[in-house]
């Protein structure tokens, strides 16, 4: 019985991404899957670095991000988490992505992972405040998650790079560039 | 005599069964219970909690804070939905517990929390009993 339902919602879910051209409708075990494809080779991240590298570089671009780029060998997927407008207020609409990521974390599949959560902006408004305020989203993202629902606080990460990595880099205020990453950073210690 | 003590038994036994099935109340996923939250509080939340969020229990206390002016669906499902995440908790970390011999018996040489739980789901003799019932309550199959 579980099973079948299993199905139908996934079914449905590709069916409405297809028609709205976002992938909100993914279950948590589509979830499970991608975040779970772990390569050997997958490098260490050193969360301070990145910090420091992303504070250095504001307005810069991602050319000054050495250390940004080690990310996009790791597994992770895309988000679409929206926010009150200039504030780290989640939108109710978007509270079943967090419990989403929230159900995929508790898996026993990832449970022994720790994980990443990076805010980027679009390039509206000054690069600065961008970036402080997409740092500010992320971690409103993991206090969610270790409080809300009892993901233990050292398997998560929050850090933010503002508007110095877009998915379009043509169309720098393009909406998408606004978006929410989440890496799996390997084993927890 | 015999007759009426058979039937007086077979009614011990529905009953018994009817109590089980009411007292374990399946659980649902986190996305699912703040999707209620979501639906059932969203306007309320714009309204009254603006600028606050979901964690740490900000926007449970300022439902709560607010609850003359709530919706009194808002104030049941805020109640129900904190439920709703408290056992789908519960049930995950009583996965280990209650599956404890399972694992002993079908899962032995089985290394990795992840590889277990696939273990235990292909044994038919584990789905029928307790543990197949805790995986299930923890969303785990």
């Amino acid at each position: 019985m579980k099973r079948i339902q299993f199905k139908a919602l996934l079914t449905i879910g590709l069916m409405l991404s297809a028609g709205e051209g976002v992938a909100q409708q993914i279950s948590d075990m589509q979830l499970v899957r991608t975040l779970g494809r772990v390569e050997n080779a997958a490098p260490a991240i050193d969360v301070a670095l990145l910090v420091e590298e992303a504070t250095a570089s504001a307005g810069k671009g991602v050319a000054n991000l050495p250390n940004w780029q080690k990310l996009s060998k790791l597994s992770q997927l895309i988000l679409d988490i929206e926010f009150e407008n200039d504030s780290v207020a989640i939108e109710p609409k978007s509270y079943r992505t967090v419990g989403l990521i929230a159900d995929a974390l508790h898996h026993p599949n990832l449970r022994r992972y720790k994980f990443l959560v990076v805010g980027h902006t679009s390039s509206t408004g000054d690069a600065q405040h961008n970036l402080k305020l997409s740092a500010q989203r992320a971690n409103a993202i993991t206090e969610a998650l270790s409080t809300t629902f009892a993901i233990a606080p050292d398997r998560l990460y929050s850090i933010g790079v503002g508007e110095e990595w877009p998915l379009d880099a043509a169309n720098l205020k393009a909406p998408e560039n606004r978006r929410v990453q989440l890496i799996n950073l390997g084993l927890v210690q | 005599m015999t007759n009426r003590r058979a039937v007086f038994a077979g009614t011990i036994v529905l009953t018994v069964l009817a109590l089980a099935t009411v007292a374990r109340a399946d659980t649902i996923s986190y996305a699912d219970a703040v999707s209620l939250l979501a639906n059932d509080c969203g306007s309320d939340i714009r309204k009254y909690c603006k600028g606050l969020n979901l964690g740490s229990g900000r926007i449970q206390s300022c439902l709560e804070q607010n609850e003359g002016k709530v919706s009194p669906a808002c104030t049941v499902t805020l109640a129900n939905v904190i439920t709703s995440i408290r056992q789908r908790q519960a049930a995950q970390s009583s996965f280990a517990t209650i599956c404890k011999h399972d694992i002993a018996q079908y899962c032995k040489s089985v290394k990795g929390e992840g590889n277990v739980l696939s273990c235990l789901n292909k044994a038919t003799r584990v789905n029928e009993g307790q543990c197949g019932q805790a995986i299930i309550d923890a969303g785990w199959r």
